[in-house]
């Protein structure tokens, strides 16, 4: 049994690390980020592992609650986390030569990355609705200061864009909660821990199913804001876009799965409250987000924004997982959950590489990126293919899985539509891609890669991608089957 | 009585729609907050409820003091004779405000909410209070003004979970304090940088981004 010093070192060592980047000297600082972010993956995954090898972690109070889900989400922040500040280095140092920044700047963004990385990790562990819902409140917060850390005009507009939408969809969310806390009002009274996750899961067959109904909508409305479903995706593309690079890759590879996350806390009671008639709305917002994405991934000018896009169809075919549900769409879900956020935040380091190296993001001026950097160039166009779904790589994998569900579930329409979007963004994305990839680079660029940093970063999650695109190792199908199972409604 | 309080709370809601300077909202959001907090403390004294009183008085200092003494320093440094911009006229805004009550209230006595013997009569007020806030927001053009649309919609909601269940869970609440303070600090913060880079507040202006 763990007890619950490892859970405050996970939360404390963020915190810690923000505020001494902010005040020690940024040579300093920069190394020792990269260490305790090290660190916390460490913590992160001894407290995963404890997760889904003994048992759930509870404490204080029960305020705390870490089961599979959580463990899973924990996991993912950690190891994003970890490669977002080794690649962060890099990053900042070619913006600082290239005086796109002031150097005494780096260490706010040194500090609000270190937060908003603490914030996603309070959002997992907690237990209580409430406390879930101030959590992801405080990750738009931090973020938006992030997304604005450019102060150009297209940056400034995009983190408004964000805080505004982010909040008031928050706030519908918030509503959502007060009525899921009414339906178990007539059970528990008006006690603190009745909206504690798990008080409400075990109850979940006694509660007001129209109370849990409403609560519901209000809830995927809100927090689907924040997770980019369509049609409330609008802020996505922009605040991505705009964001240092190394932020983009934790906004796309973790903070939509945490939003998904509060989703599929609250989906598994009201599930379960509504036997299985929740399903449905997550099957169409999935569809929708997936059917959205294909018209502006055809029309893309902007590499990040076409990148932003591809993370609104991802979401939503996580979220079509999980509405088609059963063991196997859970599965692939959860599978896709962990593929994505890999691909997707190699895919911004990538593009922040060429970025910097280009000094545009449009792509029609990007062009012989394998030439320039032969490093950067080919994961690039590997995380691409990934991404795309595209067999061996990990995404082929899941999207796969679902697609069985699918048809096994006797959802054929649904899926079939999912099949039709996913090749029509295959042929969009990769007619772009494969026009920057290859060709000549222009004769002025330099070859060779940006800094060292920014390119070790980018192995570590093309292992994950090429690796378990060919071999999901057996201890990692337990993991998923675990998390699987804890969105079934199973006790774990 | 309580009918009297909530429609204070209305009045005020509506009067944002109608101000002529930027400057003029703070002191009537202050307003507006002071009287939410009037209706937590009444709630306190018939009902005795110890964290009802600490929302009052948390109300009192965060939302009717500091909320918009930040407010007021941010319209300090942009300018305070900054005149508002409205997409419809005054007159079609004051409408669409009466139009959004009636809604309020029909859809309330509609969904058969259930409430609180001493926070019922908040229970409409409260409704349309978070579509008053959602319209100031829309109708606005400046961007300061959709931070205290936003507010309004905070204090709707704090109003709906008053009137439903006397409030969540103290700590919950607590929670919800601390990110109305951030968020109107972030929302001063970003109205600054806005300011000083488009020389306007206006958010016709960001129209940069699209596709």
């Amino acid at each position: 049994m763990i007890d619950m010093g490892e859970v405050s070192l996970l939360l404390i060592i963020p915190l810690v690390t923000a505020v001494l980047c902010w005040k020690i000297n940024i040579r300093i600082g920069e190394k020792l980020q990269i260490v305790t972010a090290l660190l916390n993956v460490f913590v992160g995954l001894f407290i995963a592992n404890n997760v889904f090898f003994h048992a759930p972690i509870t404490g204080w109070h029960r305020l705390i609650y870490i089961d599979a889900l959580s463990a899973f989400n924990v996991m993912l922040i950690v190891l994003i986390g970890f490669v977002a500040s080794l690649y962060s280095v890099g990053y900042m140092h070619h913006e600082v030569a290239e005086n796109i920044i002031d150097a005494h700047k780096v260490r706010h963004y040194y500090l609000w990355f270190h937060l908003f990385l603490g914030t996603m990790l309070a959002v997992s562990v907690v237990n209580n609705l409430g406390f879930l819902w101030v959590g992801i409140e405080l990750t738009t917060l931090v973020s938006a200061l992030l997304v604005a850390f450019y102060r150009k005009g297209t940056s400034l507009e995009a983190a408004w864009k964000y805080l505004i939408m982010g909040s008031v969809g928050i706030a519908f969310a918030l509503l959502g909660i007060i009525f899921l806390y009414l339906s178990g009002m007539d059970l528990f009274g008006e006690s603190a821990d009745s909206l504690n996750w798990t008080v409400l899961h075990q109850a979940a067959k006694q509660l007001n199913p129209q109370w849990t109904l409403i609560a519901f909508i209000f809830v995927l409305v809100g927090f689907g804001t924040k997770a980019g479903l369509a049609p409330m995706h609008f802020w996505l593309p922009d605040a991505h876009s705009q964001a240092p690079s190394p932020v983009s890759a934790v906004l796309s590879g973790v903070l939509l799965n945490t939003a998904l996350y509060g989703i599929f806390r609250i989906y598994t009671i009201v599930n379960t409250t509504l036997d299985g008639k929740a399903a449905p709305y997550l099957i169409f917002f999935g569809l929708l987000s997936i059917a959205i994405t294909v018209p502006f991934m055809l029309v893309q000018h902007d590499l990040k924004r076409m990148l932003a896009y591809s993370s609104v169809e991802h979401i939503g075919i996580i979220t079509l997982g999980v509405g088609i549900g059963g063991a196997l769409g859970l599965y692939g879900a959860v599978l896709h959950m962990f593929h994505h956020s890999m691909a997707k935040s190699l895919l911004f380091f990538t593009a922040g590489n060429i970025n910097q190296k280009y000094h545009s993001k449009r792509m029609d001026r990007i062009s012989g990126v394998i030439k320039a950097m032969p490093i950067t160039g080919s994961i690039f166009l590997i995380a691409a293919f990934a991404i795309t779904g595209t067999p061996p790589f990990n995404i082929f994998v899941s999207e796969f899985t679902i697609m069985r569900a699918g048809f096994q579930s006797g959802h054929l329409v649904a899926t079939v539509l999912f099949l039709l979007f996913v090749v029509l963004i295959f042929s969009g994305m990769m007619y772009y891609v494969v026009r920057m990839a290859f060709g000549e680079a222009p004769a002025k660029l330099e070859k060779k890669e940006i800094d060292r940093w920014s390119t070790i970063a980018l192995f570590l999650p093309l292992i994950a991608v090429v690796v378990f695109g060919l071999y999901v190792p057996p201890f990692f199908q337990e993991i998923i089957q675990q998390v699987a199972f804890v969105l079934q409604g199973g006790k774990s | 009585m309580e009918q009297w309080i909530a429609m204070l709370l209305l009045i005020s809601a509506i009067w944002l729609l109608q101000i002529r300077k930027i400057s003029d909202s703070v002191p009537i959001l202050a307003f507006q907050s002071f009287v939410l907090a009037l209706t937590a403390g009444a709630m306190w004294y018939e009902t005795k409820l110890s964290h009802l009183l600490i929302a009052a008085l948390l109300t009192l200092v965060v939302k009717a003091m500091i909320i918009p003494a930040i407010l007021h320093y941010t319209i300090k440094k942009i300018d305070v004779h900054r005149q508002v911009e409205r997409v419809t006229s005054k007159y079609t805004s004051l409408l669409m405000a009466i139009i959004l009550t009636v809604a309020g209230f029909y859809v309330t006595s509609r969904l058969h909410l259930p409430s609180t013997k001493f926070g019922e009569p908040y229970l409409p007020v409260s409704i349309t209070l978070v579509f008053l806030g959602a319209f100031i927001m829309i109708d606005h053009k400046k961007a300061l003004m959709q931070g205290i649309g936003l507010i309004t919609i905070e204090n709707g909601l704090f109003l709906v979970a008053q009137s439903i269940s006397y409030g969540m869970p103290m700590m919950v609440e607590l929670g919800i304090f601390f990110d109305m303070l951030v968020t109107v600090v972030i929302i001063g913060i970003l109205s600054l940088r806005i300011h000083s880079t488009f020389e306007s507040l206006n958010i016709e202006k960001m129209s940069n981004l699209k596709g």
